[in-house]
């Protein structure tokens, strides 16, 4: 049974455990194995949390057994970000070697909520050092070494949720949780050719994550399709008193919807400027599935400083958050040598200039909004290139020659995205798409990428070489 | 996510830059060498053209950030 299970989506690992056919004790120990055995080649793994692993997949068998089957993550091991706080002796590095033997005596909300779902945490996974924070250029950008592409080892997996990423991928966990401040979940998905979900700002609780920017980061799910992110988010979403940036709106994942749904998508004119010429027929290729499902039609945005907008955001917030890090100097512990100076840089941002941009960020939410309201999701590739090559050049991946207008106004307006396989570029590494809709309207882009997935099968192709 | 990626800057925005740069040389210089006071000079430069760029877009007076802020009370 062992490796039969490996690349098994949640919902049917879910239905086999609920059917008492599958062993959350055995899934636990497959994947543990993997974690341990493939995790280094990848340089996906942090720390791997055996023993408390196999005491919550042996209470979970027993609960299950004696009828307490508590929903579809019951029994399934996953793997969280190294920047959710975990208790129990277990490391929190934050991918920086600083922070390398920090532990804390609690777990983030996101942590006590899967425990509460009965998932089995087994790994703690690896990312660029402090989610990227400090303006890092190449893939070499954490203690753990640079993230490695299951697709290609010549390949980045990041950024920077890159463990997650890559973790998903090789089959070394059925789901991980990763964070987005900027890219940070849909980047990796993209790269490793898994589904990625941004969830809406204020959506899952940040609370025992990594502060990278306070009115930017979000946690979501990573996973084989849109439909097992769904399940994850039902899990992890919710109002939490100690995130006060968290609402109380019900979310409900529908996968299907009403039989016969039709969707409207948006492009935005320019969304392939700048993509690689695979990633554009991809695109375009995928675009015909759509129609299949709806119509699809351009629109456009006012023309707004957008990457500036949420850029100035993000540096102004990280310099703060990591403020002792930076003056003290401590930051010149880090692997990236540009991460050891360039966030000095951030002096330069003016108070004025934050609060112009968050200004601005009103006036980009709404305008998305306007464009968003008539639509089911605006659609776009997830990266505009295959994922950079280890010795390459960061920025090239993530800015390539194409402004990342989805990504600034997504981010900086907090609306919610998911990324979905699409189709291989001209080096045989994935390409992505990309579902964004309107603030809280995760169901509907997840029930669009969901109908895309039915109609395709990128979902489930998966990298050779796994042994 | 990136510095932002510029050449070199233009003149008109070159004397923000110098006096940005001053100040983080005062601050830090003692601790960066002159290939990193380099590319901290860079990444400045992006900074600054961010700033007029955001500069330029006009906005009216009840145009407010977003609000985090809430008058606090513990309880009772």
């Amino acid at each position: 049974m062992a490796e039969e299970v490996v690349f098994v989506p949640v919902r049917r690992l879910g239905e086999l455990i609920r059917e008492r056919r599958l062993s959350p004790v055995t899934l636990a120990e497959t994947f543990l194995d993997r974690l341990e055995r493939l995790g280094p080649r990848y340089n996906a793994v942090v720390t791997v949390t055996r023993a408390r692993a196999l005491e919550q997949a042996r209470r979970a068998e027993a609960e299950i057994a004696a009828g307490g089957y508590r929903g579809p993550l019951h029994g399934i091991p996953y793997g969280a970000k190294d920047l959710l706080a975990t208790s129990g002796g277990i490391p929190t590095t934050w991918g920086a070697a600083p922070f390398k033997d920090r532990v804390f005596d609690f777990d983030a909300t996101a942590i006590v909520k899967l425990e509460a779902a009965g998932a089995v945490l087994c790994a703690k996974l690896a990312m660029v050092e402090l989610a990227g924070g400090m303006g890092y250029r190449q893939p070499n950008a954490a203690f753990t070494g640079p993230g490695v592409n299951p697709w290609s080892r010549d390949a980045w997996s990041g950024g920077s949720s890159s463990g997650s990423g890559s973790a998903v991928a090789a089959g070394l966990v059925p789901f991980a949780i990763g964070s987005e401040t900027w890219g940070s979940i849909l980047s990796p998905a993209g790269n490793c050719g898994v589904a990625g979900l941004r969830p809406t700002y204020g959506r899952v609780s940040r609370h025992g994550a990594m502060a990278l920017c306070w009115t930017l980061d979000k946690l979501g799910p990573l996973a084989l399709t849109a439909d097992d992110c769904g399940l994850v988010l039902e899990a992890i979403a919710g109002r939490d008193p100690a995130d006060p940036t968290t609402v109380d709106r019900p979310f409900r994942h529908e996968p299907t919807g009403p039989a016969g749904r039709r969707f409207r998508f948006g492009v935005l004119r320019g969304a392939t400027d700048g993509c690689e010429e695979a990633v554009r027929e991809n695109f375009e290729r995928s675009l015909g599935v759509l129609r299949e499902i709806g119509t699809v039609e351009e629109v456009t945005l006012p023309d707004l400083p957008y990457d500036d907008i949420t850029r100035t955001i993000l540096f102004a917030e990280a310099a703060s958050a990591f403020e002792d890090l930076i003056e003290s100097g401590a930051i010149r512990g880090l692997t990236a040598p540009e991460d050891r100076y360039t966030a000095y840089a951030r002096d330069a941002i003016l108070a004025k200039d934050y609060l112009k941009a968050l200004r601005l960020r009103r006036v980009m939410a709404r305008e998305a909004d306007r464009v968003l309201a008539p639509l089911h999701a605006l659609v776009a590739p997830g990266r505009p290139s295959e994922a950079v090559l280890l010795a390459g050049e960061v920025r090239s991946a993530i800015r390539g020659s194409a402004r990342d207008v989805m990504g600034a106004v997504g981010n900086g307006a907090g609306l919610p995205a998911v990324a979905v396989p699409n189709g291989l570029g001209a080096r045989g590494l994935p390409t992505s798409l990309q579902f964004m809709g309107r603030a809280w309207e995760e169901p509907t882009v997840l029930a669009a990428a969901c109908a895309y997935q039915s109609r395709t099968d990128w979902h489930e192709r998966h990298p050779s070489d796994l042994t | 996510m990136s510095e932002p990626e510029t050449i070199r800057a233009p003149e008109a925005i070159r004397p923000e830059v110098e006096t940005m740069l001053a100040l983080v040389r005062e601050r830090y210089g003692s601790r960066l060498s002159a290939d990193e006071l380099a590319g901290v000079r860079t990444a400045i430069e992006g900074i600054v053209q961010a700033a007029h760029a955001l500069r330029a877009v006009r906005l009216s007076n009840a145009d407010e950030p977003g609000q985090p802020f809430a008058a606090y009370r513990a309880d009772p």
